[in-house]
């Protein structure tokens, strides 16, 4: 158990302001306090213009993704008292995941730094327009497409195919991976590891018409192309969805036929 | 700004975006509002699944399930306060509902022959509720998603409703908050549907998101709309203790089983036959009971085991589950206990309407858990909710279609007025320089809320609660915002939100004194029985001048007779 109260060093910027600052906030810790509860507690008693996006505090939703100790996480899902102890999750590596941004100072053993993710303009304080994460989803057309006229009752599935499936329906479209993809820093025009993770989920579902056409809207120099295996986008996905696997199927499916 | 499209939609949960692609689909203009990214709704966290009579999984003794068998179920489950027309016409749309969403290209678990997949829940007597692992709301949400962005339906994200405008009598669009901008936009329409979710954060103890503070419902009855039987709110008997996050009914339908303290299966006692099966409300009060008898842990929870469901079965079929007990509990449950307690989850009432889901006011509609149709009576069933979205998104969209034909749009002016109405209004709130915490009264409300009108109410109790309520209506113009800003001003926000659940919060009080009987999730230890002579009726709530006003008008019954529930 910490025995100082932790601080919060957020990230604070709104169009008023030439250039982004810090504010600090020591909060009174609760035991299993996440991030999220923490930014509660400061725009309550502290600071009620603090800015940041939250629905379901479950982990489900995929609303507050942040950049928290530089690394992309669901500020939700964070404790603070983990994130001290600097006992970062499983699922992310042990190296600073070269989280952009200029380089900022906070002391891990009593301070957790919250700052937006990184990839995407930042509207207000922790707050980013998600504008172009969402245009490329779209791009990927994330639209069902089966083969042949609709059954009386369901289309058939085999469980095996449905585990599959699973494994990319997943994706709760935070943004973590974008965030924390490399390529996708220096290159705006890059896909990005969630849509291409979306695109081959349609890909891959045996209802559907036309895998191949498929595999061919991500065959362009910023589609599975761009890839270049950094894996980031599954070492900080809350729901363990793996893009970079996605991605070279495809690349080696595309190999195949080349 | 005014926007002008047939049919406006708030809320881009499950039955907001179905009802938007069945307005696209019959060739009408629709656009949705919605406070949050539509994927942000709350119908994204639903886990255990939807109900339908598909009979792809047999009953005990090899009989298939039918609708009439699902309607029995629900009307039982609802201790026969549900409409039994409306419940007849959910169950029967049910099968066409599960297999409608597989044919947009939702992901469902299937069984070894390649059908859906079911499993028994909470007070079903089939093994009825198709399910997407422990993710059913979201594959759902997801694909209702998808099929938007190929229809391309306009989406105003992040607009937050703060008006019902009518005018000569008629629902002819709202004003609505761009959170980002700060600014009031206007929006003009032949119909408006609210399918703004529950409002469970009335109450401290939720499984709701945190946006779930039920605007639709309070701005309706602002408007002139009644709403119906909001005394019946549903405590979900297995809440992550701490975070009060859902874990589903569906882990028992698995073969989970409560224990208290001493390690016995308590459900035994007070449900010999469906134990850990029985209906939410009764399992609840049952909790509550060994918590209030000193046979729970300190805190105030029991535990749900699924230990001997053995590691594999808890992998496929509750994913979710394992993931929060982890991260919310540091609890892995192929190898521990959950702690759970009963928490606030469902709002069976909400605003009335009829079969079409029209309200009082012309022009305006309400569906999902907004909305009190009824088909859930006093106490919903698990796997119901996820359906009522659905169909209803459905049918009530269906109803609008029909109805737009015959009305224009009218002059812009009414809308215009309201408009700046709301810009002053916001403009007086962030003025004020001193003044009460917002924090500080809502935390003061859901705790009264709890206090008041939880799992067991009684009359003394609940009147001082409501003085409580009332005390906070008062205290809320006082409330002081530092941040003077219009831009992304969410302390504005949530000013507006708590003045919207202090209403509901006063509705749910004076429907619940008024009820001096015992039905479903609504429990007077001063009126431990059910009263059919005096009770087998709808509350309404209205509001004029500034008061409330409880009135009642009946209950449809129909093919089921009331009957003692036993579980």
């Amino acid at each position: 158990m910490i025995k100082v109260n932790p601080k919060i060093k957020v990230y604070r910027f709104n169009h008023e302001m030439e250039s982004p600052d810090y504010d600090t906030f020591e909060v009174e810790l609760h035991p299993g306090m996440t991030v999220l509860s923490a930014l509660f507690q400061i725009q309550d008693k502290y600071d009620d213009s603090l800015a940041f996006r939250y629905s379901c505090r479950g982990a489900v939703c995929g609303t507050c993704a942040m950049l928290i100790n530089k690394v992309p996480r669901l500020a939700c899902r964070s404790q603070v008292e983990d994130l001290l102890k600097d006992k970062v999750p499983e699922t992310v590596a042990d190296e600073d995941i070269s989280m952009a941004g200029e380089d900022i100072s906070w002391n891990p053993q009593e301070e957790v730094l919250v700052e937006p993710l990184p990839h995407l303009p930042v509207i207000r304080d922790l707050v980013v327009d998600m504008e172009l994460f969402f245009q490329y989803y779209r791009l990927v057309e994330p639209t069902f497409r089966p083969a042949g006229p609709d059954p009386e009752k369901e289309r058939l599935m085999d469980p095996g195919a449905v585990k599959e499936l699973g494994v990319y329906t997943n994706c709760i479209l935070c943004g973590a991976c974008h965030a924390a993809c490399p390529v996708v820093g220096e290159n705006p025009e890059y896909l990005g590891p969630a849509a291409l993770a979306k695109l081959y989920r349609f890909y891959i579902d045996p209802r559907e018409a036309e895998g191949d056409s498929r595999l061919e809207k991500g065959d362009i120099p910023n589609g599975w192309w761009a890839c270049e295996s950094y894996g980031d986008c599954y070492r900080v996905c809350p729901r363990n969805v793996p893009p970079i696997v996605a991605i070279r199927q495809a690349i080696n499916q595309l190999n195949k036929w080349k | 700004m005014i926007h002008q499209h047939d049919v406006i939609l708030i809320g881009g949960g499950l039955t907001g975006l179905r009802a938007a692609l069945q307005i696209k689909e019959a060739g009408l203009d629709g656009a949705v509002i919605s406070k949050v990214h539509p994927l942000r709704s709350h119908s994204v966290a639903a886990q255990g699944g939807m109900n339908a009579s598909l009979g792809n999984v047999e009953g005990e003794g090899g009989i298939k399930d039918s609708w009439q068998n699902h309607a029995y179920d629900t009307v039982k489950g609802s201790d026969y306060l549900a409409d039994q027309d409306a419940v007849e016409l959910m169950c029967r749309e049910a099968p066409r509902t599960v297999i409608e969403l597989e044919h947009m290209g939702m992901v469902w678990s299937r069984l070894e022959n390649g059908k859906i997949a079911q499993r028994p829940f909470g007070g079903a007597g089939f093994p009825r509720t198709c399910y997407a692992a422990d993710r059913t709301g979201h594959n759902a949400l997801h694909t209702l998603y998808e099929n938007m962005v190929g229809r391309e339906i306009p989406v105003y994200e992040e607009f937050y409703l703060t008006s019902l405008v009518i005018d000569e009598g008629r629902c002819v669009g709202c004003t609505a908050l761009e959170i980002v901008t700060g600014e009031v936009h206007g929006f003009q329409a032949r119909a408006v549907l609210l399918a703004t979710g529950g409002f469970g954060r009335i109450y401290d103890r939720s499984t709701n998101a945190l946006i779930n503070t039920g605007e639709g419902t309070s701005l309706a009855l602002e408007a002139g709309a009644q709403l119906k039987d909001m005394e019946f709110v549903q405590f979900h008997p297995t809440t992550l203790y701490g975070t009060n996050i859902l874990i589903t009914e569906g882990a028992r339908g698995e073969g989970g089983i409560l224990l208290n303290k001493d390690g016995k299966r308590f459900m035994e006692g007070y449900a010999p036959r469906t134990r850990d099966l029985a209906a939410r409300d009764v399992i609840s009060r049952a909790m509550e009971q060994e918590i209030a008898e000193g046979r729970a842990y300190p805190g105030g929870y029991l535990y749900l085991d699924l230990r001997h469901l053995g590691p594999d079965k808890i992998k496929e079929r509750l994913p979710g589950i394992r993931q929060i007990a982890m991260d919310f509990a540091g609890v892995d449950p192929i190898e521990e206990k959950i702690p759970v307690q009963p928490g606030q989850h469902y709002s069976m009432g909400g605003v009335d309407v009829d079969m079409g889901g029209a309200t009082s006011i012309p022009g305006l509609y309400a569906a999902g858990e907004c909305a009190c149709i009824s088909v859930h009576g006093a106490n919903r069933l698990g796997g119901n909710s996820l359906l009522e979205t659905v169909v209803f998104g459905r049918l009530v969209a269906d109803r609008i279609i029909e109805d737009v034909y015959s009305i224009n749009f009218t002059e812009k002016e009414p809308i215009k007025t309201a408009m700046i109405n709301m810009d002053i209004k916001i403009g007086n709130i962030l003025s004020r320089e001193e003044g009460e915490h917002l924090f500080q009264i809502r935390e003061a409300m859901t705790r009264t809320m709890s206090q008041g009108f939880g799992i067991l109410r009684e009359k003394q109790d609940m009147q001082e609660n409501l003085q409580e309520i009332k005390k906070l209506q008062k205290q809320l113009p006082l409330v002081s915002i530092q941040n003077s800003k219009r831009e992304l001003n969410q302390a504005l926000v949530r000013f507006l939100e708590l003045e919207g659940m202090l209403l509901l919060s006063e509705a749910v009080a004076r429907s619940a004194i008024a009820r001096e009987e015992s039905r479903g999730s609504h429990f007077r230890t001063d009126y431990p029985e059910r009263d059919d002579i005096n009770f087998l009726k709808h509350t309404l709530i209205d509001l004029k001048d500034d008061e409330m006003r409880v009135s009642y008008k009946p209950v449809k019954l129909g093919m089921f007779e009331p009957e003692e529930r036993v579980y």
